[in-house]
């Protein structure tokens, strides 16, 4: 694996309110190229707000943004998207009255060059989304939809993909196939930042991790050391 | 009294009960067209009463009240609870609908216009009581738990129907209330200008009182109150020339307020403040 | 039978036109977001454009017709920055206040086109460009169609086909369903939504000069109140449809052109045109959400 230790993200110092609901409170964070990291954290710890933030779609009070030496801090998510993050939304976020292709296409609507391409490949990647390729998107299953949508992710030709809690809503054959396919994605090179309640799955497969509440980063180290963190344990293990 | 004073105090009052006919079903978000259709209705069948039957002012005015009532009420049982849009159109085709019946109708005068409607004395007596009356109800319903309702139901039907609105009575009532008002008014108007035509009441007073529903504020009665007695006599001081492209300057009037303003001149936190003011002054002038 | 035949081609070639218009209208619905009312009065608008320069041409058609679809894709471009500051103030898509503004909008012109243009009288379109006088250009049997029937029809199949081909086979067309669906969706795999915005603004204005001109064709005249009218059908048409509801919007119009074309043929007279509105009445009053269901 190449974890070559050069900086892709750093976010650094974020402030981000919504209206007078303070969602972050300073937060800073980094992913290196080749890494998974993983956000951990309850409901409302923020997880959804980096990340949407990330990609330019809540405007930020304070702190810097710096993706690949530049800084992206309040750009318009078009242009963070050319420039080669993309989100996975919690919740998919497929586009459910379009069909598979579509929702393949609307990923790579900034760069629609070597698209057939990249469609023969991720249904290389993907053959049940080739197989439906003509099939409206709202027909899908929950984990083919999950599918489509990191799919839809590569077709965007990212260097780093956001996946926003995956698991919510899938029976855990379909969870472990999920990240399954993170991690063959990630040995392909792409870096991952994601974001998990499936704790203890989550940190097995990551790199590195940050845990997340109210707004603010409490801990953070190594998947190896989170793990056997006796607060973490007790707090998101249950043990 | 001068003529002019005269027509414009009582055109005035037209358009303020014309403009509050417009603000209470816009408190469910409905914008309810149909109170022009109303003012027709009732105002010819009212001039027709006096002019061949010699119903009295006050009879034809009461009976103006109802059949508003009743035509809106009816409308409203379909429409109650529609979206907005659907509201609107209902109204638009109800005005359209209306003027070609009158426009083919010889007994209403076609569209030539009915005459002959009798003088009676103090109409501006009865127009102000009226205005008075429906102001006194509309702020009693404003204060209420209804009213209250009602403005949950603006920002957000949905939720309104699930904390147990009944979205669909209090859309029937305000359309029913909004209709007898509109009808009634166009009593008077016909009783104050002596005569009818059925371009009237079409986009002359839909632009109007869209106007001064926006420009004067439709979060509060007060809004229309004020916007009515201003939009209507500004023109009048303009010099005849200018004064011609009335619905051109309602028009103009009507996009800046909603770019800039867009719940109008007067909003809630406009009239609370006004109100703490008054407190104030009256605590300092008891002392 | 003949009269029949013969109308229910006519309502198609009027049908054509709603058609065109209810196209427009629903775009803008779902891509801008907005309930542009006045579309068809700023249609109108371009019809005097065209009328003005034919004047000043001496009768240039190239030129007529060019500066309708002009005028009518620049006013559709000049108006989106106030429909889209109204959306971006209130957060949440306030869709009832760009209604007003479209009829604030429609005052306007309305009143402008009463007041400057030929003394507010009515204005009519030269016959060379209606074809009025002519013989039928197609004869089968009993139906026959003039050239300017045959010519808007056309133009209504042409450019309904090339929308449906740019909302269901491009790039654009795709961003444009997107937004259609899911706004914020849109945004986050990377859609530019107010360029994409503005781009509905200009093909619906494109879709709005062709209406013009196959308007200025087909009714060979127009007044000051026609565009009012218009936008009191479209606005009926697209609810009964089901608002936002493209493919019903299709079989609606059509409807209404050949009930139009019925009703003219069998009752003429001052009637006619309220027993349309009678009839679209009575169905937004049975159904206010439309019969093919809404697409917001
Ligand atoms: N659009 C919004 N408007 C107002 N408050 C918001 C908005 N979005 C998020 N918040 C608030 O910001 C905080 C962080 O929310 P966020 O969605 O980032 O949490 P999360 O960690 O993703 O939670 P979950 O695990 O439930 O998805 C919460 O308190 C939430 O209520
Ligand atoms: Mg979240």
């Amino acid at each position: 694996m190449n974890k070559s230790g050069e900086t892709i993200l750093s976010v650094e110092n974020l402030f981000v309110s919504y209206g007078h609901v303070e969602a972050l409170k300073g937060v800073s964070l980094e992913v290196k190229r080749g890494e998974i990291v993983v956000l951990v954290g309850s409901n409302g710890a923020g997880k959804t707000s980096i990340m949407e933030t990330i990609l330019g779609v809540n405007q930020t009070r304070k702190g810097r943004i710096i993706f690949e030496g530049r800084e992206i801090t309040n750009l318009s998510s078009d242009k963070i998207v050319r420039s080669g993050i993309f989100l996975v939304p919690e919740g998919r976020g497929v586009f459910s009255s379009m069909s598979v292709l579509d929702n393949l296409l609307l990923g790579a609507h900034h760069n629609l060059k070597n698209a057939k391409e990249k469609t023969a490949y991720v249904y290389e990647l993907f053959p049940v989304l080739g197989q439906r390729r003509n099939q409206i998107a709202g027909t899908l299953s929950g984990g083919e939809r999950q599918m489509l949508s990191i799919a839809r992710a590569l077709m965007s030709n990212p260097k780093m993909i956001m996946v926003d809690e995956p698991s919510i809503g899938l029976a855990p054959k379909i969870v472990n196939d999920i990240f399954k396919i993170l991690q063959n994605l990630n040995k392909e090179g792409y870096a991952i930042l994601l974001s998990e309640q499936n704790v203890y799955k989550a940190l097995k497969l990551a790199d590195r991790g940050y845990v997340l509440e109210t707004g603010s980063v409490v801990l953070d180290g190594t998947s190896e050391g989170l793990l056997h963190n006796t607060d973490i344990r007790k707090a998101y293990l249950g043990a | 009294m001068s003529l002019p004073l005269y027509y414009y105090l009582a055109i005035t009052a037209v358009y303020i009960l014309m403009t509050w006919a417009l603000y209470l079903p816009y408190r469910v978000a409905h914008l309810h067209f149909m109170v022009v259709a109303n003012m027709a209705i009732s105002g010819y069948f009212g001039g027709y009463a006096a002019i061949n039957w010699h119903w009295s002012f006050l009879a034809v005015f009461a009976a103006g009240f109802l059949i508003g009532a009743v035509v809106s009420f009816v409308v409203s049982i379909a429409i109650g609870d529609a979206p907005t849009f659907a509201v609107v159109i209902v109204g638009f085709t109800f005005i359209y609908i209306t003027k070609t019946v009158i426009e083919n109708w010889p007994a209403m005068g076609s569209t030539m216009g009915m005459f002959g409607i009798p003088l009676v004395n103090h109409i501006l007596l009865y127009a102000y009581l009226f205005v008075l009356v429906t102001g006194f109800f509309i702020y009693r319903f404003d204060h209420s738990r209804l009213g209250r309702a009602a403005s949950a139901i603006f920002i957000h039907r949905e939720l309104a129907t699930s904390f147990g609105v009944n979205t669909k009575y209090l859309g029937m009532f305000l359309q029913t209330w909004a209709g007898a008002i509109g009808g009634a008014t166009g009593v008077l108007y016909g009783f104050i200008m002596n005569s009818l035509f059925p371009n009237f009441f079409t986009f002359p007073i839909i632009g109007a009182t869209m106007t001064m529903l926006f420009l004067g504020g439709y979060t509060t009665m007060w809004g229309p109150l004020l916007a009515a007695p201003v939009l209507w006599g500004a023109p009048l001081l303009l010099p005849t020339a200018v004064a011609s492209w009335r619905q051109i300057i309602y028009g103009v009037l009507l996009i800046v307020i909603l770019l800039l303003r867009p719940e109008g001149a007067i909003t809630r936190p406009f009239i609370v403040k006004v109100q703490t003011t008054i407190f104030q002054w009256m605590r300092i002038k008891k002392v | 039978m003949a009269v029949f035949l013969a109308q229910i081609v006519n309502g198609i070639s009027l049908g054509s036109v709603y058609v065109l218009l209810v196209t427009g209208f629903n775009l803008l619905l779902l891509v801008a977001m907005i309930i542009h009312y006045s579309f068809p009065i700023v249609v109108v608008f371009s019809m005097y454009i065209s009328w003005i320069v034919l004047g000043l041409t001496g009768g240039n058609m190239f030129l007529g017709l060019s500066a309708g679809i002009v005028s009518a894709v620049l006013i559709n471009i000049l108006t989106a920055p106030m429909f889209q500051h109204i959306m971006k103030k209130r957060g949440d898509v306030d869709i009832n206040s760009t209604m007003v503004l479209s009829m604030g909008i429609g005052m306007i012109i309305t009143d402008f086109l009463s007041h400057s243009v030929n003394s507010g009288f009515p204005i009519a379109f030269p016959d060379s460009l209606t074809g009025r006088g002519e013989p039928a250009f197609i004869r089968l049997g009993v139906i026959s169609m003039s050239r300017g029937d045959m010519l808007s029809l056309t133009l209504g199949i042409i450019f309904v086909l090339g929308l449906f081909w740019i909302l269901y086979k491009t790039r654009a067309g795709r961003a444009f369903r997107a937004i259609a669906e899911d706004p914020n969706g849109a945004k986050l795999v990377g859609i530019p939504i107010l360029k994409t915005g503005l781009q509905s603004y200009a093909l619906t204005g494109l879709l709005g000069g062709v209406s013009a001109v196959a308007m200025s064709i087909l009714l060979g005249s127009a007044s000051p109140g026609l565009g009012d009218q218009l936008g009191r059908k479209v606005l009926a048409v697209s609810i009964i449809a089901g608002l936002g509801n493209l493919k019903g919007g299709l079989i609606v119009g059509i409807s209404l052109g050949i009930l139009e074309a019925l009703v003219q043929g069998y009752w003429s007279g001052t009637w006619s045109n309220s027993i349309a509105f009678v009839v679209m009445l009575i169905a937004i009053l049975v159904k206010p959400k439309g019969i093919f269901g809404m697409k917001l």
